[in-house]
């Protein structure tokens, strides 16, 4: 759905994104991870087609964002990291703008505006001037105005930054809601645990270089090697141990308790294929969970070279 | 084509919210009748019974003269910072991830402008008629005056429009707008003078060329269009053009100025991917 190739983006002598590869599928949610200054918000703005590579291309949906924006535009719903409100509209006024602007039927608008409304839990703001709204209830409508269109692509730079803890996690909620109606969405952030736990592929930006990017299980084999499977055993864990030493992608099992730990050099596709082994060698067990190493460790990983 | 435009529904949602519009037409309307009240009294205390009879020849002049003030003033502010402010105010962007075309955003900034110039303009015409039953003057030289004036407003906003685009702060594209007014209109004058001042220091008179030019440069000015209308306007025999009223071409000049300006506007926006 997105796919940024080779992208560099300059100022003046100053590289922001530095020949970045990138390519996003459908319906995936991606976490674009990385400090202040790193070009998140440039890499970005040159998806939502306001601005231009200085090398490269970008598409969105297969339009590229040079030739075609206007089709890009119509298929992405974009949210700036810092933005400005109407403060002298009403709360239905701002929304019947962009609705226009965007080219909604007059007859749909407004049950399309109490549909975004009601998702970001504004409905009882309808008549309200924008200027009386809080910070986090402006963010929100920002992100109604967002889907108004009914984009496929959403670009969400920083969405939750500034807000309180509770606005954050009202936002965090929206954003699973989108993921859940389908939504392709691209979502920045400088705090890795704020997108750890939605988010079913990452990249990790800094200083303009994409350090690594994928699937987050994928990123997390990469790094590690393998995968750590816990099982909880009904019987005997040392039984089952010794039934799991058996295989040779099995480096090395322990027990913790009823818990057994074992490494997988496998594929983390294949780690199936260990569960069905186990059951059909009799070993019964209560839970099978490869576990993904924790987020944060990926990033210290990835990040260490580059920082120090 | 629709004709609904968003960004002038929007802009004459927030310009006519609460009192700020009325107040602004009622304080124009105001001042102008104190004016030209004052300029009554001052006439009918001191002229001859003659002239206060026909008191219109004086006043409706008058009353065109602050007008065409009062829209150097006020019109480029209309539209100065309509681009600078929405980028100062960080929501100029989401404008453009929508799918406003640059003509969309042209037309309804300007279009906003101008219905509340031609608003204030015709806040006055109730003052006009009272100045015209006062006799003087014809109805085709005051629909002319308020042709110019038109003419001078649409002008005056689309190049403030103009520098909206191109000037990032709003407090700056409103300063460099009004001054942008004032060489127009006070600048051309000047060089007159000085050229006419000039020519007759070497000559011991003014040289045909030298009041050639100086026609010329009067033809674009606002001020002089009118003052042209006045019978008893001085114009040389042989000077160029002389068939040529000064009204019309000074509204041609300001129409070209005009279609630039919005021309380089629209272009200016098409680009809009560039701007730093
Ligand atoms: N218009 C610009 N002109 C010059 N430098 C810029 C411009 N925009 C961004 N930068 C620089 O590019 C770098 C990346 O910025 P940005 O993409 O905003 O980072 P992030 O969003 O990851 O915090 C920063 O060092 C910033 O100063
Ligand atoms: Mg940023």
């Amino acid at each position: 759905m997105i796919k940024i190739e080779n992208v560099t983006k300059t100022f003046g002598d100053f590289t922001a994104v530095d020949a970045v590869n990138l390519e996003i599928g459908k319906g995936e949610v991606f976490g674009f991870i990385g400090p202040n200054g790193a070009g998140k918000t440039t890499t970005i703005k040159m998806l939502a087609t306001l601005s231009l590579p200085t090398e490269g291309t970008l598409s969105v949906g297969g339009f590229d964002i040079v030739r075609q924006p206007r089709e890009v535009r119509r298929i992405i719903g974009y949210m700036p990291d810092s933005f400005g409100v109407y403060e002298d509209l009403l709360v239905w006024e701002y929304l019947d703008y962009f609705a226009a602007l965007y080219q909604v039927e007059p007859s749909r608008r407004k049950g399309i505006i109490n549909d975004v409304l009601e998702l970001t839990d504004l409905t009882i703001k309808y008549n309200a001037q924008v200027m009386s709204l809080s910070r986090g209830m402006k963010q929100r409508l920002c992100l109604a105005k967002t889907l108004l269109h009914d984009p496929d692509v959403l670009l969400l730079d920083e969405p939750a930054s500034g807000l309180d803890p509770h606005a954050r996690i009202e936002i965090r909620e929206l954003i699973r809601e989108l993921c859940r109606m389908g939504k392709t969405i691209l979502v920045s952030s400088h705090i890795l645990t704020e997108l750890a736990d939605f988010c079913s592929s990452i990249g990790i930006i800094e200083r303009g270089k994409m350090l690594a990017a994928g699937r987050i299980d994928e990123i997390t084999a990469a790094l590690s090697g393998n995968v750590v499977i816990e099982i909880t055993v009904k019987g005997d864990p040392l039984a089952a141990i010794q039934v799991l030493e058996e295989r040779e992608d099995i480096t090395r099992a322990t027990s913790d308790g009823r818990v057994v730990h074992a490494e997988f050099t496998g594929a983390t596709d294949d780690v199936d294929q260990v569960l069905e082994y186990l059951i059909n060698r009799g070993v019964r067990l209560t839970a099978f969970t490869p576990a993904s190493a924790d987020l944060e460790d990926i990033f210290l990983k990835i990040t260490r070279g580059a920082v120090a | 084509m629709r004709f609904s435009n968003p960004i002038l529904i929007k802009e004459m949602r927030s310009r006519m919210r609460g009192m700020r519009a009325f107040l602004v037409l009622t304080g124009y309307v105001t001042l102008l009748s104190i004016i030209v009240g004052l300029i009554y009294l001052v006439l009918s205390k001191n002229a001859p019974a003659t002239l206060v009879n026909q008191a219109g020849i004086v006043l409706t002049p008058v009353l065109i003269y602050v007008q065409m003030g009062l829209i150097c003033l006020i019109a480029p502010t209309f539209s100065a910072s309509a681009v600078s402010f929405e980028r100062e105010q960080q929501t100029f962007d989401l404008l453009i991830v929508s799918l406003a075309k640059p003509t969309t955003i042209l037309f309804g900034k300007v279009g906003a402008a101008l219905s509340y110039l031609l608003l204030t303009l015709f806040g006055s015409v109730p003052l006009i008629s009272l100045t015209y039953s006062m006799g003087g003057v014809s109805m085709g030289d005051i629909a002319i005056a308020y042709l110019i004036m038109i003419v001078q407003g649409v002008t005056y906003c689309s190049f403030s429009f103009l520098w909206s685009t191109l000037i990032k702060r709003s407090v700056v594209s409103q300063l460099v707008s009004i001054l942008t007014v004032i060489v127009l209109v006070a600048a051309m004058p000047a060089l007159a003078l000085f050229f006419t001042a000039l020519s007759a220091s070497f000559t011991g008179g003014p040289s045909s060329t030298f009041i050639n030019v100086t026609f010329l440069l009067l033809r674009t000015n606002p001020f002089a269009a009118v003052a042209s209308l006045i019978p008893g306007f001085p114009m040389p025999n042989n000077v160029w053009l002389r068939s040529v009223p000064i009204w019309l071409s000074q509204v041609v000049f300001y129409l070209l100025l005009m279609i630039s300006s919005l021309y380089l506007s629209l272009r200016r926006l098409r680009n809009a991917r560039n701007w730093v």
